[in-house]
């Protein structure tokens, strides 16, 4: 079943096209994988998606509601989905608990001792329920990705998107969000994640889009786009990402 | 009478001297926070008001400030009490000066965070009160102390206005016994006094709120 | 009589007065200055028992009101049988505590400085005295342009202060003004808004400066 469907979705900004009619759909438990150089219009496109820029016109269908109509509750619409950020945007005075109870809290109305049950079962989902009490200063990269995603899951959202969540990562913690992933595939969690990380995309499994300039230029699985693609501009991207940062 | 007795008289008057620094320091605070927040909202013609208000209240001299208000106000038929007229002027000076001081401190918070509790479903307001606010209160502790220390230090102008605070305290009695120079060394050391304990009290305040790796340690 | 014209009628007196505020603070501008100057200097003193005194100097400063210390001179110190003019007992006032705040201001500066750049004047033998005066002296200053611009315009508001310690600053005569004429309101609002220009022209001086002096990067 479709939870997402985005039909010939433009966005200009500063009269620049920067998404020229982008088509989309994900269904329920999928993962899709979004890859192309920067500046294509990646995390522009997440950011329509849940509204945090206000794409110009096309359609953007989740579960069955046209979320583009001025009328939407956009706030509504943002906790149904959660957003995983490339450099992790833990709130810096708050401690790991903290961070994934305050939405539980303060937007949901919980009771603290209810939302600090449902905090701790996603931290031990995510391996951090023993760093609770930590700040995000006193963590590694990685686990403060793990408690991002712990943060976002929390809300019980209905998709996971992931805004280039291993690019502010080493390798070997790299490995680790990957993982988590992998993990959240298995549970049938929809995601979609967007990325240049080579690694991440053929780890991950689940179909790849290559956007370039704006619009989905091919559609496929993994191996499919990644091994000498017809398109030259394919082409040259994955060589040339290969061996920018291949983490083997 | 020796040192110890003018410093205990002196001492009686430290209370409304506190008293004066506590009611323009919590002025000050509201509306320093006022301002921040209301320029944070973006909306242009309220800023340019936030702006004038600010250069206006940093411009004027606290004690001129505190003539309007005191003796210039019962002119045009407004008569504001000694206390109030020391909060509509060393008071809102303060909120000038920590508005300013809030606006930097705001200014250090990750817009990536910001960014991160929209995209939770968050509201203008409630980002500002759960994320903006919480860490811009710690950033703010230096300049807010600055800032207390500097409205202890115009206090004294309360005697012009006839509040019994240390300096009244001490023309008196350095007009009764002539030994002025005693006298007025141990005011000094009374508002000495009164800005250590101060300045101890917010440090151990900010101990006991600080987030490892958000702060300096000092 | 307008209250315009009972101010230009009393117009002599008020410029006497304006002439008095801006001398009052210039002068302390200046020696408050090359007082801090010092007073940074003493904190750079290989003994300790100079830095401590020094810094004691600084705190105690900050912490009590720049009026008791006036009232100390002009009202106590003639029962000691020292009688001092007014325009004294402010400069010296004034000048001891802003130079405790100046002398913080280029502390604070001093900490920001790559201290490799001082290590390496050392190393080529300048003197200390010669590496204060040619190195750290310069940049700190440049660092501390914006705080030491700061404490002119704070200098030019606080002078109003010295009216009370009987100076005819510009303060005092409008405050004759409204005496003679029952105007409180007006007067004082007059009085606020001429600060409020001397301290703009202030502000643009010193934007000029900071452009100027700045260090680039």
């Amino acid at each position: 079943m479709a939870l997402l469907t985005v039909r010939n979705l433009v966005m200009e900004y500063d009269g620049k096209a920067v998404l020229q009619g982008i088509d989309l759909d994900l269904d329920e438990g999928e993962l899709k994988v979004v890859m192309g150089p920067s500046g294509c219009g990646k995390s522009t496109l997440l950011r329509c998606l849940n509204r945090l820029a206000t794409p110009t016109s096309g359609q953007i269908i989740f579960r069955g509601e046209d979320i583009t109509r001025p009328d939407t509750d956009v706030r509504a619409l943002r906790q149904r989905i959660g957003f995983v950020f490339q450099n992790f945007a833990l709130y810096r005075h708050l401690t790991t608990l903290e961070n994934v109870t305050l939405g539980l809290r303060k937007l949901r109305g919980m009771p603290t001792n209810e939302a600090v049950e449902r905090a701790k079962h996603e931290l031990r989902r995510m391996n951090m329920v023993e760093h609770h009490h930590k700040y995000p200063a006193q963590l590694s990269g990685g686990q403060k990705q793990r408690v991002a995603i712990a943060r976002a899951l929390a809300m019980d959202p209905a998709v996971l998107f992931f805004d280039e969540p291993t690019s502010a990562l080493d390798p070997l913690m790299s490995r680790e969000i990957i993982n988590v992933i992998k993990q959240l595939r298995r549970d049938n969690v929809s995601m979609l994640c967007v990325t240049h990380d080579l690694f991440l995309a053929r780890s991950v499994g689940g179909r790849v889009l290559f956007l370039d300039q704006g619009v989905i230029r091919a559609e496929g699985e993994a191996a499919q786009l990644f091994d000498d693609h017809a398109d030259p501009r394919i082409r040259a991207f994955f060589s040339q990402e290969a061996r920018d940062d291949n983490p083997l | 009478m020796s040192f110890l007795d003018i410093l205990i008289l002196l001492a009686t008057g430290a209370g409304y001297t506190v008293l004066v620094t506590l009611l323009c320091s919590a002025t000050g605070m509201v509306v320093g926070l006022a301002i921040a927040m209301l320029s944070r909202l973006g909306w242009r013609p309220l800023d340019l008001l936030l702006t004038l208000f600010t250069y206006v209240f940093r411009g004027v001299p606290v004690l001129v400030l505190l003539f309007i208000v005191f003796f210039g106000l019962p002119g045009i038929g407004i008569s504001v009490p000694p206390l109030v007229s020391m909060m509509l002027s060393l008071g809102l000076i303060a909120g000038a000066y920590l508005g300013e001081v809030f606006r930097g401190a705001l200014a250090s918070v990750d817009p990536s965070e910001i960014l991160a509790a929209q995209a939770m479903g968050m509201t203008r307001l409630q980002t500002l009160l759960y994320i903006e606010l919480p860490q811009m209160l710690r950033f703010a502790v230096p300049g807010m102390i600055n800032e207390f220390t500097t409205v202890l230090k115009y206090s004294p102008f309360a005697y012009t206005v006839g509040i019994p605070e240390v300096m009244k305290q001490a023309m008196a009695l350095s007009a009764a016994t002539l030994r002025g120079v005693e006298i007025y060394f141990a005011v000094g050391l009374v508002y000495f006094a009164i800005y250590k304990l101060l300045v101890t009290l917010i440090w151990a305040l900010e101990r006991r709120y600080r987030v490892p790796g958000l702060t300096e340690e000092r | 009589m307008t209250f315009l014209q009972q101010v230009v009628d009393f117009g002599p007196q008020i410029l006497a007065g304006l002439g008095n505020t801006l001398l009052l603070a210039t002068i302390v501008t200046l020696t408050g200055l090359v007082g801090g100057i010092g007073v940074f200097y003493l904190t750079l003193s290989q003994s300790r028992l100079c830095r401590r005194l020094t810094e004691s100097y600084i705190s105690f400063f900050i912490g009590t009101p720049l009026i008791v210390l006036l009232f100390l001179m002009y009202y106590g110190l003639p029962q000691w049988g020292l009688r001092l003019s007014p325009l004294a007992v402010a400069v010296i006032g004034f000048t001891m505590n802003v130079s405790a705040y100046n002398a913080r201001y280029l502390m604070t500066a001093y900490r920001g400085l790559d201290q490799d750049e001082l290590e390496a004047a050392r190393a080529q033998g300048f003197s200390a005295l010669q590496v204060f005066t040619l190195i750290t002296l310069p940049q700190v200053l440049r660092l501390s342009v914006p705080a030491l611009t700061n404490q002119a315009i704070l200098n030019l508001k606080d002078s109003s202060v010295a009216f009370l310690i009987q100076y005819t600053e510009f303060f005092a005569q409008i405050q004759d003004l409204a005496i003679r004429n029952f105007q409180f309101f007006k007067a004082y609002l007059l009085a606020g808004a001429v600060y409020l220009a001397m301290v703009s022209v202030v502000v643009v001086a010193a934007r000029w400066l900071e452009r100027r002096l700045v260090l680039p990067g």
